[in-house]
């Protein structure tokens, strides 16, 4: 059976008046202007933290000055993480321009595109800047892919996400450092809703317990008790230089290409392999959910693009590099039948399994806290610890 | 005029690319197939691989991995890890292995090697002679990952080898493998000096430098990479690297 | 199609996989009837020389060939033995080659105290010799993995397209009309096989 995967047709739904999510994106609410939740929640975290503003530079710089003086007498100042995308690249940039001194750390999770490699590569060794890595059995890592695609949930490779916050945090922790700083920037991503990518450690062990086959032994789990570890004992905080100030994705990619040959691997996210079979084939075949609406709604509602043209993209199916199918089937060992099989498993999503949603929901206060002092992203307060789901 | 070889040399153990350090504790590198790629774009003139268990674990290469490798990768390569008959050696160069490289098995019967190059040639058979200095400094060839002490000399036994047909000889020091330290020259130069085939120094590289000097002052005709190609630095993360073709060139060609 | 022939010598995955690689779909085939309607051929081998022309001469792959490189003229690309077997015989065999190209195999033959050997294996650097359309773009160093113990020498000159040094000059790449020789392996010598094979396809 051949599937043709189609982009997402927006005809006949309510779409937000100024960016383009639609009725169907979880938890969305639109207000009398037509304007969606997740467009307030954005305006309120610009205003909150002065994007593009003199305050939120000014913000920013007495953290980044915070960050000097902490880290004065330690080898590395700050960690950065490094994925071989343009966010994170041009992170280590401008980390160096600001006169910190980063460890740029990395989470192999095997399924890396030589691109991605090469670009991590490129820009630390002419930045001349140290890497650390965690890298998982290879075999590990595709036992738990299979165990996802077996629970028939939308986080195929949340995995990975975590074992990229657990990755980061281990390097502070080796160091000593007190300070992550990460690329991300809702300008141009977005908040992506909670239904569309669900991760906690219990989750993982949970999934992994009911269709794993061997031993968890290199995955970096983040149980709670690690959390907590990292963000109340150890207070190592988390940035994100993006939400103060101004962020063109296109410069920041046409500055890596020209400085260190950076390439471009076709879009968001498509430089590791499994995360772009996540995107372009498995979440819209399965649950006709396609989540370049992200970055397109968040391009929409910065006026970079307009909305129609925005729309139109996302009529378009999105990006596969060909054969991705087939080398995930190979890899991971399913023949054609009893892949489709799985495919056609009902969906379920993290809700049916045990994870830690309740207790985040339970402790929202304790987190609004640390949210406050940087100790954990607002966006995980804001999506993790509703009793809505957003 | 051909030129020096410089080869990384990745370690197999079961389905994934690992590092050991003076054969024992082992870190993960990752996907054979996804290093392959990376190793492609790099332009890499030669790759080897070798199953660091199979001879301990009893048992066959894993031939399915092996043809995935050579599907992926677009230049010479050479395979290492319980290769012990005929049979084996054939199957390794059917699915487009050009060199196999034998250890434990040349102990086991030591015959075989003889065998091999006869029926593939020499230039074909490489034999591996793994070395560690014991308590009173003396150089010991040790079999099975370096679990077995041979209590052999390895100049008189890469002699032996050399003799029975071998073409080439991967001469891995134990003590150095890992450590960044730079080669074992007086090791390298002792064996090399001895014999008439080439000698691939093995084990210990940290810098082109080091790969100078061994080609240099130790007459190695050849040179494996380890932790040098698959971490970015010593004690730094993984990233899949080679070094600078033109900082290679300037290095060999400098006397 | 772009048939590459199956005759029980040479590690024909390889090819496949690099013309995949660049973007070509082939078909590796010993079927008579896929043969005779290739658009292209590749002619691989690796072993000797009269087992691979006994394998030609005693199915009807020898005929279908000759028909589809001397009359139908369609390109065709010997690597390694497969260029050797274009010549009029070898040194190391008995039989006589394909003879579609005027031109010799003989044996590497150097001193015992020589630092030269045989097997000719490893990377080399090659040059041109005459212009050709394989060698399109062949600017600055090009080098090959050459692994053989027999080497080629042109009648004519006009034939020879490349050349490289091992112990003496030899033939690295031979050209007659629609008919083309490399003896290095451009499946195994990465971006430099990538481009000739390239070449090959665009003919």
């Amino acid at each position: 059976m051949k599937r043709v995967i189609k982009g997402k047709d927006l005809s006949g739904l309510q779409v937000c008046s100024r960016c383009i999510y639609d009725e169907t994106v979880p938890g969305i609410v639109f207000d009398q202007e037509g304007v969606c939740n997740y467009c307030r929640m954005l305006e309120s975290l610009q205003e909150q933290y002065g994007t593009g503003t003199p305050r939120g530079e000014k913000a920013l710089m007495e953290i980044i000055d915070r960050i000097k003086k902490e880290g004065r007498k330690k080898q590395y100042d700050c960690v950065v993480g490094v994925s071989g995308g343009t966010d994170s690249s041009f992170m280590v940039v401008k980390a160096l321009e600001w006169g910190l001194r980063p460890l740029a750390a990395h989470y192999d999770n095997t399924w890396n595109t030589a691109i991605a490699t090469q670009n991590i590569r490129k820009v630390l060794s002419k930045l001349k800047v140290d890497l650390y890595t965690h890298v998982i059995d290879n075999k590990e890592a595709d036992d738990i892919i299979r165990a996802f695609f077996k629970a028939s949930v939308p986080d195929l490779d949340c995995a990975t996400d975590l074992a990229l916050a657990e990755t980061l945090y281990r390097a502070a922790g080796k160091y000593g450092i007190k300070y992550i700083l990460e690329g991300h920037s809702f300008v141009t991503e977005g908040i992506s809703p909670l239904g569309t990518l669900y991760m906690d450690g219990k989750y993982i062990r949970s999934v992994h317990r009911l269709f794993g086959t061997m031993p968890m032994k290199t995955f970096p789990n983040m149980p709670f008790g690690t959390f907590m570890k990292w963000v109340v004992l150890k207070r190592i905080k988390k940035i994100r230089p993006l939400w103060y100030i101004n962020y063109s994705k296109a410069a920041a990619r046409a500055y890596l290409e020209k400085e260190f040959g950076w390439e471009d691997y076709g879009g968001h996210h498509l430089e590791n392999r499994i995360t772009a079979f996540h995107h372009s084939y498995y979440n819209p075949a399965k649950f006709g959910t396609d989540n370049r609406n992200n970055s397109l709604a968040a391009a929409a509602r910065a006026g970079l693009i307009s909305r129609e043209a925005a729309i139109k993209i996302y009529r378009e199916p999105p990006y596969m590099e060909p054969e991705l199918l087939e080398y995930f089937k190979k890899r991971l060992g399913f023949a054609d039948e009893e892949f489709e099989k799985i495919m056609s498993l009902p969906r379920k999503t993290f809700r049916d399994y045990p994870t830690y949603k309740k207790r985040f929901e339970r402790l929202r206060p304790l987190f609004y806290v640390l949210a406050k002092a940087n100790l954990v992203p607002m966006s995980f307060y804001l999506k993790y610890t509703s009793k809505n789901e957003i | 005029m051909l030129r020096t070889r410089i080869i990384p040399c990745l370690l197999l153990r079961g389905e994934s690319l690992v590092k050991t350090v003076n054969f024992r504790k082992f870190g993960y590198i990752g996907d054979p197939l996804n290093t392959c790629r990376i190793f492609n774009e790099l332009e890499v003139d030669e790759l080897a691989f070798l199953d660091i268990t199979a001879s301990r674990e009893q048992r066959q290469p894993n031939f399915k991995i092996l043809q995935e490798i050579t599907n992926e990768c677009f230049m010479p390569l050479s395979y290492g890890g319980g290769i012990r008959d005929l049979d084996t050696a054939e199957r390794i160069f059917q699915i487009g292995f050009e060199k196999i490289v034998v250890n434990t098995a040349s102990f086991t019967n030591p015959g075989i090697v003889s065998q091999l190059a006869q029926a593939f040639g020499s230039q074909s058979v490489i034999v591996a002679l793994d070395v560690k200095k014991n308590l009173w400094g003396r150089y010991q060839v040790y079999s099975l990952s370096g679990t077995t002490n041979q209590k052999r000399d390895p100049v008189d036994w890469a002699r032996e080898m050399e003799e029975r047909g071998a073409g080439e000889l991967l001469l891995t020091s134990i003590d150095r493998e890992g450590t960044w330290k730079g080669f074992d020259l007086h090791l390298v130069r002792t064996v090399a000096d001895a014999l008439s085939i080439p000698v691939i120094a093995h084990g210990g590289c940290g810098s082109v430098a080091d790969i100078g000097s061994v080609v240099h002052q130790a007459h190695a005709s050849a040179v494996a990479l380890g932790s040098m190609v698959v971490y970015q630095q010593q004690g730094m993360g993984v990233l899949v690297n080679f070094p600078e073709r033109e900082h290679l060139q300037q290095i060999l060609s400098a006397e | 199609m772009i048939t590459i022939v199956n005759y029980g010598l040479g590690n024909l995955g390889s090819i496949f996989n690099m013309l995949k690689k660049i973007g070509f779909a082939s078909k590796i085939t010993s079927d008579l009837d896929e043969i005779a309607q290739a658009e292209k051929i590749i002619l691989p081998g690796v072993g000797h020389f009269d087992r691979a022309m006994e394998r030609l001469d005693q199915t009807e792959l020898r005929k279908v060939l000759d028909h589809k490189a001397l009359k139908e003229q369609v390109p065709l690309l010997g690597i390694c033995l497969g260029m050797q077997l274009l010549t009029r015989g070898s040194e190391e065999g008995s039989l006589p080659g394909l003879g579609w190209v005027p031109a010799a195999t003989r044996r590497f033959r150097f001193a015992a105290d020589s630092p030269l050997k045989v097997p000719h294996m490893g990377w080399n650097v090659v040059h041109r010799s005459s212009a050709s359309p394989l060698t399109a773009g062949f600017d600055g160093e090009f080098r090959f993995y050459f692994v053989h113990s027999y080497y080629v020498r042109v009648d004519d000159e006009r034939h020879s397209i490349l050349k490289t040094h091992h112990g003496l000059e030899f033939d690295a790449g031979i050209q007659k009309d629609n008919i083309f020789g490399v003896q290095f392996h451009p499946e195994k010598s990465h971006k430099f096989g990538m481009i000739l094979l390239e070449n090959f396809m665009r003919l």
